[in-house]
């Protein structure tokens, strides 16, 4: 049986790459048991969804005046 | 390789790592004018320094470096000495004995938060977001950022940070619960 340190971990991998079916099962037996376990994996979905409206909001883009900007500082060189 | 030859093609450095050093820069200097600014010196400084580039690297790596340093220059000139130390990357060691007892249970239990809609739609949010993820390791920093804000491959990431797919998720795990304990401080 999977404790909540190694539970947490695979919940994350799981966010990033197909798990294979065996550790994809403990993990989901572990889940079942632990109310932990599931709200950190929740809060796993948050963090992507907070991560993709950040993103949207172009919170993390140079915008286009900033990159002519930037452009014309490097062309005059 | 052509490949090394289209790296050391400069026109291309903006629209290739632009956006990401920005984002980099801003997480740490938290103004979006400084962070262009940031950005702008630091490809300056990169033409200068392209017979500096090595094979070793990759050219964001590089670039990152660079941009790096323009941040210490910046920070030593306002005495920020705190910000400096998040810059060199350190041994991240283990480290999640501050998320886990020794048999592997939380210390603090997780809970949901409450009305995840609501945060997002609110302004503050995105600040408190922003100012944890400045709050990561310099290592973790990166790898989220390309990961979850640039939407890099898994594969594009071990070879732009020349890391191994097992650094990769352990740096994102190690993320992803500093990002959760941060919320939880200064969110809930």
């Amino acid at each position: 049986m999977l404790n909540c340190k190694q539970a947490s971990q695979l919940a994350s991998r799981a966010m990033d790459e197909k798990l294979s079916f065996w550790k994809h099962t403990m993990l989901r037996m572990h889940l079942l048991l632990c109310r932990s376990c599931t709200n950190f994996t929740r809060q796993l979905y948050f963090l992507r969804d907070a991560s993709r409206r950040s993103k949207n909001k172009h919170d993390f883009q140079l915008t286009e005046e900033a990159k002519q900007r930037i452009t014309n500082a490097l062309n005059d060189k | 390789m052509t490949e090394r030859s289209d790296d050391l093609n400069v026109q291309t450095w903006l629209e290739d790592h632009g956006d990401f050093l920005f984002s980099y820069a801003l997480l740490k200097v938290k103004d979006s004018h400084v962070a262009e600014d940031m950005v702008q010196e630091t490809l300056l400084a990169a033409i200068t320094a392209k017979d500096t580039f090595s094979n070793q690297s990759t050219i964001r790596t590089w670039l990152i470096g660079i941009l790096k340093h323009k941040l210490v220059d910046r920070f030593r000139r306002e005495s920020r000495e705190t910000v400096i130390s998040d810059l060199i990357d350190q041994d991240e060691g283990d480290n999640l004995e501050q998320f886990f007892n020794s048999n592997g249970s939380w210390i603090n239990k997780p809970e949901i938060f409450p009305n995840p809609e609501l945060a997002f739609q609110q302004k503050e949010f995105r600040k408190v977001f922003q100012q944890c993820l400045s709050g990561l390791k310099p290592r973790q920093v990166e790898v989220f950022l390309a990961k979850e804000i640039h939407g890099m491959s898994n594969e594009d990431i071990c070879k732009n940070f020349s890391l191994n797919p097992t650094n990769v998720w352990v740096l994102m795990h190690r993320a992803r619960l500093s990002l959760h304990k941060c919320l939880k401080i200064h969110w809930i």
